[in-house]
């Protein structure tokens, strides 16, 4: 998702072609073609522009809808476009899957076509197998020098990236099974604890606890295929443990 | 005498530059379309020669265009049915390549949302397991079902007053 504004005017955008499986687009105003994953201008007047990213999760319905009327009432959900009905393929990821790839990069014990989360901070990038994000949540690790936290939620879908320092410190997250498992019919509550004493809702806030109302900072991170990532990220390291 | 044989000299140049123009305005068509081509690779060379072939393609097809015709004119009265039909070739081709260079294809598979319709959260219809994009930009939080977004791709939105690309 990115701001669409270049150079001080207000962009729209349109799809006008592909790229190693990565589409293109066009902005109407100037017909500058960009590069829809990394929100560079590669070629016409604003070539060399890049968008700024808006911060956004993947979230199921079921976690957005509380959390999207919390603080706002309630937020909007995309109507779906009349006579495009047909069109929306539940199936689409399974159909994906089965395309051919443009490139491949052996080497780093990933397939070309398995999921990341691809996490990029301070210059460095990280390519987190989404496998093992679901597997072993949270996944702890530290990119340049900074502790991060994936987080895959309630539902057991959704992930979400945090910055695991509160007040200065570095924290240790953990999963509160005990919580979990205990309850007797009624589902039970979600929470992270750390080695501070603090529970963490999904949203990265704090429950309860010395942080209570606090929020951790969340990291933008992509979800893509592993040799679509590596293009766009040549020096990308794999997370594994 | 010199009257045929200089008919005979003049007519082949003039064929070959009506068979160079309408391949030439084939090419601005078909060499982009075969670049940026789904599931294939494209070189970061192909890739700007495409963008740079594009560019150029519709004001040199239309110039191809107003040459064609202006051949096909003056040679469709020497002319009998067998080569006519090379100079209604020409023509087709010149035409058509003027107009698919003025087409935005990717739009025709992938149709883009014009006007974007949004339902309240409590009446959404969705799935509990349904993924969506959300952002939320001061007080207004809104999600993009992602199904929807992996068909359309793009949507220009504004949230919060901020103009935004939702893209997949």
């Amino acid at each position: 998702m990115w701001k669409r504004t270049a150079r001080g005017r207000e962009l729209h955008f349109y799809l006008a072609g592909i790229n190693n499986q990565n589409f293109l687009m066009r902005d109407r105003e100037t017909g500058s073609w960009w590069q829809q994953v990394t929100g560079r201008a590669i070629s016409g007047e604003l070539a060399g522009s890049a968008l700024e990213l808006i911060p956004n999760d993947e979230l199921t319905f079921a976690l957005w809808k509380p959390e999207s009327s919390k603080e706002h009432g309630h937020g909007w959900v995309l109507a779906p476009v009349a006579g495009h009905e047909k069109d929306y393929d539940e199936e689409w990821e399974k159909e994906v899957a089965k395309y051919p790839v443009p490139l491949t990069f052996p080497g780093q014990g990933l397939q070309d076509r398995d999921v990341i989360l691809g996490v990029t901070f301070g210059g460095q990038a990280r390519a987190f197998p989404l496998a093992k994000v679901r597997g072993q949540t949270p996944v702890e690790d530290k990119i340049a020098g900074v502790p991060v936290a994936l987080v895959t939620g309630p539902d057991g879908e959704s992930v979400r990236v945090f910055r695991s320092q509160w007040n200065g410190m570095d924290i240790d997250l953990y999963r509160d099974a005990q919580n979990e498992g205990q309850s007797s019919g009624q589902s039970p509550e979600w929470r992270l604890l750390d080695s501070q004493g603090n529970t963490w809702n999904f949203a990265g806030c704090a429950t309860s606890g010395p942080a209570a109302g606090q929020c951790l900072e969340k990291i933008n991170f992509l979800k893509d295929y592993w040799f679509d990532w590596k293009n766009y990220n040549p020096r990308t390291t794999v997370y594994r443990h | 005498m010199n009257r045929p044989l200089n008919r005979r000299l003049d007519n082949p140049r003039l064929w070959l530059l009506l068979g160079s123009l309408a391949t030439f305005s084939l090419s601005l068509f078909l060499i982009p379309a075969f670049v940026i081509r789904p599931f294939r690779h494209q070189s970061e060379r192909a890739l700007d020669l495409a963008i740079a072939v594009k560019r150029i393609a519709p004001p040199l097809t239309l110039a191809a265009l107003v040459g064609v015709l202006a051949l096909s004119v003056r040679l469709w009265r020497r002319s009998s049915s067998v080569p006519r039909t090379g100079i209604v070739i020409a023509l087709v081709l010149s035409v058509a390549s003027a107009v698919m260079v003025r087409q935005n294809y990717f739009e025709w598979m992938f149709h883009p949302i014009r006007a974007a319709g949004f339902i309240s959260a409590g009446d959404a219809h969705l799935g509990d397991k349904e993924m969506v994009m959300a952002v939320r930009i001061g007080r207004e939080a809104r999600a993009y079902p992602i199904v929807q977004m992996a068909y359309h791709h793009i949507l220009n939105d504004t949230v919060g007053e901020v103009p935004i690309a939702v893209t997949y």
